[in-house]
């Protein structure tokens, strides 16, 4: 992040989604800071429950903050009102998971491409908006043929060409992927994943690439941020962190991944002991502590640590680094 | 006794709907020997999980129909069981774990009692004897004891999973059949499960075959590898071979789609189409279409295994040509 020149795209400051539970509030996403230059991509990894998705729904407002700042491109849209946002909506956009339960089944392939251009009357006349999609269909390698298809006569690699090319359809500086390659094939995975690099390079999108894949994230990202319980704990340029972890967690999932080679020296595989705590009623102290073997007493006894640079570009909520 | 614990050979499985033959198992081979874990990989659709059903005989017929080929576990072929021995053999001889532990648990009983259920029914013991004998596995798996009166809605996936495995193991059977046990799960709970079905099959004894279509699982966890697709084995050896001297176009190509964590950046090398429709599979070699070594010759005839070696076998006809070689082989 070191580019003067670049201009920040997005600024999320203290980013904060709470749901009221009847035991109390959980802690989705808690005091969550970062920023994006334009035309990069930030990977937010991290294990189920531990807020990511949260996150990119609460930035593109499909979920309102509870606290913190969001400015775009410039403006500050933390309060922003649903019609306000709906304008907003074209310039930030999301790819789902699930190819399948995200796309209508009763809609045709030009249905769902062209139902953005419609809805935000980007194009009027029917020849335009029909050219437009037959373009996008392009654009993502869709072949026309499928133009009348329907979703469930379509493979989930395909399915997911169309989520990519609704997203695309209202020309979005910002596209929220959530997951968008962990329900394919690897064989498929790699289509689609060039596609999105391939979309970066040509008309300069900025990508929040949200995983639990950390070797499709590496490959991905300019930035990574893992998450534990709600929190950021560590957040790097890709290649640093995947170089020198600190967090005592990037450090334990780093390790966790099977890695596709057979013989060689392997390293010693660092398993962490139990499973991740339940986000209602978290104390004031590290939210790893009880799984951290780093751990020592001054960390039961510490607040809660927050990200500091430790090194240019990389941050750190451990009191032990 | 024979070396091997599980012999398939020739096993043709189809499934008759009403649109037609999805031919979803055609001619497949494969063994695992005694304390071996066999890797069987491919993608969505390979005919992986139909394998595995049809080690147990329970291929949902209809539609499923085993057409031909003999499957022996212990030298006793599976297809010729009576209903009597089919009960026996399964949990007592092979047991299964599926991908969703949600879904292969019981929500309305408790965990104790489900392990206990399998145990009483298999090895004849009183309820409260199986009971005791239900909380020492799940002490064994790594879960307290006291949570045998929990239910699986109480337990995390990763527990469940734990759970899952107490079932499979309550009998001591020879074989696990293991279908994605992992994928479900997050990494870090990942490692720990694949740890700990690793430790207690080498205590055990135990074979496995482990369904998956993460590499980097199979890298971890398996002796032997088989490479599936369209319902037969494309290539199979031992990890080492398979990896390190990968000889089916198909192998190479799922190794190319797989981001590198030591290089970034680079593009990836999909493998160009789809996987064939199983009710209209090409002529000749399946993987032809798709492939980039393919030839006219290869829509002649589907290849047979040839032994390239060792227990390494591939089965594709570039090799006809004695200089052959798939292009992550060619420096080096």
């Amino acid at each position: 992040m070191a580019d003067r020149n670049a201009k920040v795209l997005l600024e999320v400051d203290g980013l904060t989604k709470y749901f009221n539970t009847p035991r109390g509030p959980l802690h989705a996403v808690d005091g969550v800071s970062f920023t994006i230059e334009q035309g990069k991509t930030l990977g937010i990894v991290g294990e189920s429950g531990c807020g990511k998705s949260t996150t990119g729904r609460a930035i593109i407002k499909l979920l309102e903050p509870t606290s913190g700042r969001i400015v775009f491109d410039g403006e500050d849209i933390t309060h922003y009102s649903r019609s306000k946002m709906r304008k907003k909506r074209t310039e930030m956009t999301m790819i789902f998971q699930d190819p399948f339960s995200s796309l209508d089944p009763r809609q045709s392939v030009m249905q769902l491409i062209s139902e953005p251009i419609r809805e935000h009357r980007l194009l009027t006349s029917k020849e335009q908006i029909a050219r437009r999609t037959l373009e996008l269909m392009d654009t993502v390698g869709l072949a026309r043929r499928f133009v009348n298809s329907y979703p469930h006569e379509l493979d989930g690699g395909r399915r997911q060409r169309i989520g990519i090319a609704r997203a695309l359809a209202v020309d979005p500086k910002l596209i929220v992927c959530d997951e968008p390659v962990s329900a394919l094939d690897v064989s498929i995975q790699a289509q689609i994943l060039n596609l999105l690099k391939q979309l970066q390079k040509d008309i300069g999108l900025t990508y929040i690439f949200i995983t639990h894949d950390l070797s499709v994230v590496k490959y991905f990202s300019d930035d990574i941020a893992v998450m534990y319980l709600g929190q950021m704990v560590e957040k790097a340029p890709s290649d640093d962190l995947f170089a020198a972890p600190m967090h005592p967690y990037t450090q334990a999932l780093l390790s966790a991944i099977p890695i596709p080679v057979v013989g060689g020296q392997k390293k010693e595989r660092q398993l962490i002991r139990g499973e991740i705590t339940s986000p209602v009623n978290l104390p004031d102290q590290c939210r790893f502590l009880k799984r951290c073997d780093a751990c020592q007493e001054k960390c039961a006894s510490s607040p809660n640590p927050q990200l500091r640079e430790v090194a240019p570009g990389h941050f750190v909520a451990c009191h032990c680094v | 006794m024979n070396d091997n614990i599980l012999e398939i050979k020739d096993l043709v499985v189809h499934f008759e709907t009403d649109d037609g033959v999805v031919r979803a198992i055609n001619g497949l081979d494969i063994s695992i020997g005694r304390e071996k874990t066999l890797g069987l990989v491919g993608e969505t659709g390979a005919g992986k999980t139909t394998t595995a059903l049809s080690v147990l005989n329970l291929v949902p017929n209809p539609p499923g129909k085993i057409k031909s080929g003999t499957i022996k576990i212990d030298g006793k072929d599976v297809l010729t069981m009576s209903d009597a021995e089919l009960e026996n053999m399964r949990g007592n001889d092979v047991a299964m774990i599926f991908q969703d532990p949600m879904t292969a648990l019981n929500p309305v009983m408790t965990v104790g009692d489900q392990i206990a259920e399998s145990i009483e029914l298999h090895q004849h013991l009183s309820g409260k004897e199986a009971f005791e004998k239900a909380k020492e596995l799940l002490k064994l798996v790594g879960i307290a004891e006291n949570r045998a009166y929990d239910y699986p809605h109480q337990f995390s996936g990763g527990m469940r999973q734990r759970a899952v495995i107490a079932i499979a193991l309550a009998c001591e059977p020879k074989l696990l059949l293991a279908d994605e046990p992992t994928t479900a799960l997050d990494v870090t709970i990942q490692a720990q499960v694949l740890a700990l079905m690793k430790e207690l099959i080498e205590r055990r004894h135990m074979s496995m075959l482990l369904i998956t279509h993460d590499l980097g699982v199979v890298a971890e966890t398996c002796d032997d590898v088989a490479v599936m697709y369209a319902g037969r084995i494309v290539e199979i050896g031992t990890a080492d071979e398979v990896f390190n001297a990968t000889s089916h176009p198909y192998t190479e190509g799922l190794f190319n789609s797989l981001p590198n964590l030591h290089e970034r950046g680079e593009e990836l090398i999909p493998i160009k189409g789809l996987m064939p429709d199983p009710m209209d599979l090409p002529k000749g070699c399946t993987f032809a279409p798709r492939c980039a070594y393919a030839t006219p010759a290869c829509e002649g005839k589907v290849p047979a295994l040839r032994p390239m070696g060792g227990t390494h076998y591939v089965a594709c006809d570039a090799y006809d040509d004695p200089n052959f070689r798939l292009r992550r082989n060619q420096n080096g």
